[in-house]
């Protein structure tokens, strides 16, 4: 395990060492560590810091070790916060692995995800050379877009060092509805229409047992006006403000939902899919969150996971390994088994420095 | 956009063209916009690819007979000036270049060559017009031993002769008179649809409007002139300036193609002596739906029934001359009437003048499209404002075994007035 | 191009979708940037997938170079045709293949055009949100490739930000499926990584969109300045209070009255700028946030302010400002549209620069830009049939492009490098980055045969 404690001192360590190197920020995802003894592990959690924060132009930069409520901290500071919702942050998660793991919250159903944040990356290649990508600013369309090739990339292709990530101001006001819909099935149709309507959620998700959650934010005025209408379209709506309601989806982003000898498993999917999921998981008695208006599924697994490996190849998906162990961090189908990201690795890491895809 | 066009070398019309190019900026917009694109699907046969083929024509990068099948191509429907944020006078720079063209003795194939002479020698000219469309009823049967081009003709060709009615010279207002009209007839419509007139006439009279049908008149020029002819188009052009008296409020056209035309006139005339002459004439002519929207309907029209009916802007009414909201509001005078959109509306129906005989294959495209985009509409009757539009709508809507009602907009009202609707 | 290059394509589809001659070829020359062009050695118009696949094989196999093109509207010359291969029309691939309105994604061919995907869904109450100005003719294939923006992208985002998958035949004709149907996925962004490339990693045949639904309501404002930095200042005024509007342009005098010249918008004429805010979402927020942005407006010293009161109204609004690269035609014969982003709060002072910059060169520059991102588009107005003019003219956008990368900002915010910003690449990358983007394209197309004249200059060869 390495410490380095600059980006001069990653540089070093990548041409010195000689095994395939894989990345840990704050360790709060050690599915994706390789457990295998060959590897070199680069800790990062001393490269860290906000290099520049310009909160009239909504964007900061930070080195990758940065702990995301340390952002935080500053962002709301200037009523500003990364509305991608970053999971995991009370455990002390950093940026760089966010975005390695290319991780979003409940709020990207609303906001977009963390690629649609990233504007600007360094790394470090292969070769020690330390590399950039994007720009500082909002909109840029010059040159390829590496920013977001690293999200989801598990350090693949190099060691992210600084990323320069876009920010919005914070709604002045939350609040949360639930409802109970009794069953998945009910839920999903009940989280279809809602979709569908003109309200702006900015989180949608429900719950194996068939609660369906949104969450709504804006300007405190018409905040009521907003959830007397809401709560309109089924009745039995339970409503949750202030503390209580920023205090029930923290828990959720830090999947305090979670028993602590529980693998953690994130799925992309698609609505239509989600009861057939639940189906088949609720014989593992898997725990559920379909989050993002049917588009991740959070799976808290205690079964082998060669079953649930086994379960997402037969239905064709592919999932992401965050707490637990096993020998690959991607289960199920693989999503990018396919000659263009194999040109891409051969590309960026042609000596094979990092883990393969 | 950038040319090297020396404008002296071009013909009289050099300087039009050069400056419409100019103003082109190539951002393409025009090309959903236009009928020969979206059909053919190629960038020669849309207004910026013409544009450009035009250029280098006139540059004398490229030979002439190379570029004009694309040019011949163009509808003219000007689609394209609607769309276009600079506002290129493509209209201007089409007739232009077909003049230029013709005077170059641009190349057609032999068929070519003689349907042009052939349609333009009998269409503007009511009595031989009329002549040929008879024998042309008589023989229909034959159409099948015919090649396609000659075929189109004969479709186009109402089933039956229409009865040749004499107008009275003056028609006297109803009630209060209002204002004072001559009716200009329009040469291939009075003697497909007199009908259209006729219920002009009616129409008018009982809104207060007393309309005069001067005798000796002939074709307004707009075929000729949008096919690049324009002596022949100022001599028809001169006829009917002598005929026409000058102490009306407005001279009526009830066919969009020749309000487009004589709006054009100030081109047309442009460095002849009777400019001022063609001006004045062209000054007071106006189509019969802007007129009478502008003057307002007095008499009420009574309905009983709910009705849908599509609307089809008349691609000269429209995108030539811009009105598009007069005809909407005529038509909402009558009670209980639905107006319902057109998909691709502004799309040309592919009538253009003789462009249905001279491209057969693209207007009988665009012919089924629009027929296509009426039927899903679902109403019973399609209305518009101009013969070559109800006559090409009229065939592709048979061919396609619907029997809904093509009508002008002034025989909506005279129908609607006299419960007949 | 030896002959059996030309017959093996017209193996592959028939001879009328193989041109060849001048007159067909002249109308190709160019995209929306006329100052480039460049005949092709034939254009080639497919009218299914797997001709475009079979033609690719055929390009890859003779190195022969092709670009891709579908309504040939690019402002950077990204579909400028390479005089030693072919043009690939790709307008006829136009088919909406599925449109999914219980998950919200459309499946697209390359060749549909931006606005039609809207207009399919519109009826389920959903719409495709990116909308740049070409919308009505732009295709969704080169809106991939360029990753193109539009006056909305402020609160929606760019193209990338709506690309959920996309079936792609790289150069070496090989067919991949990368992303899926999800909003989210696992493993590398290869679909952020496609979205952008400029045509580089050859053609995307297949793109799903997200849909999203179309808001309750808008809130537009047309605000008229005395001067270009309080209408500046007003956008940063309106970030600062924490507002988020789908979209904030300014335009200034020149541009006003060229477009008042066109289309008649309404825009006052004597205004030194003008500032269009939009807002959009649920009515009862956004009538809240109005109150906010017009007590905001007032305070910044704008004298006309006229807000929309229906959609026809709003698109009034909006005719001028769509309409406003065209109508810089009718006051200039040639022009170049710059692209540079630079830091939001900087815009008062860039626009200065600019105004100082044109004065130092005697050539007019007419602004239009999307303000709330600090996107730029000066148009630099010029006449170049004189040869010295279209030299300064190009020095005085270089000058601009130089100015956008000093403050910290970008050389193009949506129009893509293409053939017009390749020399400013090694301004913002350095010479290991620019290397590390050239491998990977040498290594996607090995041939360098897709738009491979564009983005970099291939006077360098990497690494050395």
């Amino acid at each position: 395990m390495f410490y380095p404690q600059s980006i001069e001192e990653i540089q070093r360590v990548v041409v010195e060492s000689h095994a395939p190197m894989v990345v840990r920020g704050g360790g709060t995802k050690p599915g994706l560590l390789n457990h295998n003894d060959s590897v070199t592990t680069i800790d990062l959690s001393d490269v860290s810091g906000i290099l520049e924060y310009r909160p009239e132009e909504c964007t900061f930069t930070a080195l990758a070790g940065t702990r995301l409520n340390d952002i935080e901290e500053v962002l709301s500071d200037n009523d500003q916060w990364m509305p991608f919702d970053p999971p995991m942050v009370d455990k002390g998660s950093t940026l760089g692995g966010v975005l390695a793991a290319g991780l979003s919250g409940p709020c990207r159903y609303g906001f977009g995800g963390v690629r649609d944040f990233v504007l600007g990356i360094s790394w470090v290649s292969g070769d020690g050379n330390l590399l950039n990508g994007g720009g500082r600013v909002v909109k840029n369309v010059a040159g390829f877009d590496f920013p977001k090739l690293m999200v989801g990339s598990l350090g693949r292709f190099g060691i992210i060092t600084e990323i320069t990530m876009k920010v919005f101001p914070q709604s002045q006001a939350f609040a949360t509805l639930e409802w109970d819909c009794l069953n998945i099935e009910e839920a999903v149709k009940f989280m279809k229409l809602l979709s569908l309507s003109k309200i702006e959620f900015l989180a949608l998700d429900i719950e194996s047992n068939g609660i369906v959650r949104v969450r709504i934010g804006g300007i405190q005025n018409s905040l009521q006006k907003r959830l007397d209408s809401i709560a309109r379209y089924k009745n039995g709506a339970v409503i949750f403000k202030d503390r209580e309601e920023s205090e029930k989806w923290s828990s959720l982003r830090n999947f305090c939902w979670l028993d602590d000898s529980c693998m953690l498993i994130k799925v992309p999917i698609t609505p239509d899919i989600v009861c057939r999921l639940d189906s088949k998981l609720s014989h593992y008695e898997a725990l559920r969150l379909y989050s993002v208006g049917g588009n991740v599924a959070w799976i808290g697994w205690m079964d082998s996971i060669v079953k649930l490996d086994k379960i997402l190849e037969n239905l064709g998906l592919t999932g992401l390994l965050l707490l637990g162990e096993y020998n690959t961090p991607w289960l199920g189908t693989s999503a990018f088994d396919n000659v263009f990201a194999a040109k891409v690795k051969a590309a960026l890491d042609p000596k094979n420095r990092f883990m393969s895809l | 956009m950038q040319h090297n066009i020396e404008v002296n070398n071009v013909g009289p019309n050099g300087q039009i063209m050069a400056d419409a190019v100019k103003s082109c900026v190539h951002c393409g917009f025009c090309l959903p916009a236009c009928p020969t694109y979206r059909v053919l699907g190629q960038e020669m046969d849309s207004p910026r690819g013409r544009i450009l083929l035009m250029k280098n024509v006139l540059e004398g990068t490229l030979s002439l007979n190379e570029a004009n099948p694309f040019i011949e191509k163009c509808l003219g429907c000007m689609a394209c000036v609607t769309a276009c944020p600079p506002s290129v006078p493509y209209g201007d720079l089409l007739v232009s270049f077909r003049e230029y063209a013709n005077e170059t003795n641009v190349k057609y194939s032999f068929f070519d060559k003689y349907l042009k002479k052939f349609m333009y020698a009998i269409m503007p000219y009511t009595a031989r017009f009329r002549f040929v469309v008879y024998i042309g009823i008589i023989l229909k049967s034959l159409r099948n031993f015919l090649p396609l081009k000659l075929r189109a003709m004969f479709d186009l060709l109402p089933a039956s002769f229409p009865v040749n009615e004499k107008f009275p010279e003056t028609v006297y207002a109803i009630g209060n008179k209002r204002a004072r009209v001559a009716l200009l007839q329009g040469c291939v419509q009075s003697v497909l649809a007199p009908r259209i007139n006729q219920a002009t006439i009616r129409v008018f009279a009982r809104n207060g409007i007393e309309v005069i049908v001067p005798q000796g008149q002939g074709c307004c020029g707009a075929l000729t002139y949008h096919a690049g002819l324009s002596d022949s188009s100022r001599n028809m052009a001169l006829q009917n300036m002598k005929v026409f008296p000058k102490d009306v409020d407005a001279i009526i056209t009830t066919a969009a193609g020749c309000g487009s035309a004589i709006s054009e006139y100030s081109r047309l005339f442009q460095d002849t002596p009777q400019y001022e002459m063609a001006m004045d004439f062209s000054g007071i002519v106006e189509d019969a739906i802007s007129f009478l929207d502008g003057l307002g309907i007095v008499d009420e029209v009574i309905v009983n029934e709910d009705r849908e009916i599509a609307y089809h802007d008349a691609c000269h009414l429209s995108h030539a001359q811009g009105i598009r909201n007069a005809p909407r509001r005529l038509l909402h005078h009558i009670p209980r009437l639905k107006i319902v959109d057109i998909m691709d509306g502004e799309i040309c129906c592919g009538s253009a003048g003789i462009y249905n005989l001279e491209h057969p294959e693209v207007a009988n495209k665009l012919g089924v499209q629009k027929a296509v985009n009426i039927i899903k509409t679902g109403v019973d009757y399609l209305v518009t404002s101009n013969i070559g539009c109800m006559t090409q709508i009229e065939v592709s809507l048979r061919a396609m075994n619907s029997n809904i009602n093509v009508k002008h907009i002034m025989e909506i009202l005279d129908d609607a007035y006299r419960g007949e609707f | 191009m030896s002959k059996s290059f030309l017959d093996k394509l017209k193996d592959i589809v028939t001879d009328e979708q193989v041109l060849t001659a001048h007159s067909e070829l002249i109308p190709y020359e160019s995209d929306g940037l006329t100052a480039f062009k460049a005949l092709p050695r034939a254009v080639v118009l497919p009218n299914k997938q797997s001709e475009v696949i079979s033609i690719v094989r055929l390009c890859h196999e003779h190195s022969v170079p092709f670009v891709a093109r579908g309504s040939g509207t690019s402002l950077s010359g990204g579909s400028l045709p390479n005089e030693r291969g072919i043009v690939i029309g790709l307008n006829r691939l136009n088919s909406i293949l599925d449109l999914n309105i219980e998950e919200r994604y459309a499946v697209v061919e390359c060749g549909v055009i931006n606005n039609d995907v809207s207009e399919a869904s519109k009826h389920y109450g959903l719409h495709y949100a990116p909308d740049p100005s070409s919308q009505l003719v732009c295709t969704i294939g080169g809106n991939v490739a360029f990753n193109s923006g539009g006056a909305h992208c402020l609160k929606h985002g760019m193209t990338s930000n709506h690309v959920l998958g996309i079936k792609a035949v790289l150069p070496d004709g090989t067919v991949v499926q990368i992303g899926g149907h999800s909003l989210d996925s696992v493993g590398p962004d290869l679909v952020g990584l496609f979205v952008g490339s400029e045509g580089l990693f050859g053609i995307a045949l297949e793109i799903i969109l997200r849909l999203v639904p179309m808001p309750e309501g808008f809130r537009t404002l047309l605000a008229a300045y005395p001067s270009m930095e309080q209408a500046g200042d007003a956008v940063s005024s309106i970030i600062d209070a924490g507002l988020l509007p789908t979209a904030m342009e300014i335009m200034d005098n020149l541009t006003i009255k060229a477009v008042e010249a066109t289309v008649h918008a309404g825009y006052p004429t004597d205004a030194g700028a003008v500032l269009i805010v939009e807002l959009e979402g649920e009515i009862v927020e956004i009538e809240e946030e109005f109150k906010c942005l017009r007590k905001i407006i007032y305070e910044s010293g704008a004298y006309n302010v006229t807000s929309a009161n229906n959609q026809n109204e709003r698109a009034l609004i909006w005719k001028g400002r769509k309409g406003a690269f065209g109508a810089l035609g009718k006051i200039s014969p040639a022009y170049i549209v710059q692209d540079g982003v630079v830091p939001r709060s900087q815009l008062g002072s860039a626009l200065a620069e600019i105004d100082s910059l044109s004065e130092k060169y005697g050539i007019r520059v007419a602004n239009v830009f999307h303000a709330g991102d600090g996107n730029l588009h000066p148009n630099v107005l010029f006449n170049n049939s004189d040869e010295e003019m279209l030299e300064k003219a190009e020095l005085l956008a270089s000058e601009i492009v130089q100015m956008c990368i000093r403050r910290g900002g970008v050389i193009t915010g949506e129009h893509g490098v293409g053939m017009e910003k390749r020399e400013f690449m090694n301004d913002m990358f350095s010479d290991k980055d620019m290397d590390q983007m050239l491998i990977l394209t040498d290594i996607i197309d090995p041939h360098q045969i897709a738009n491979n004249d564009k983005v970099f200059s291939r006077s360098r060869v990497p690494g050395i």
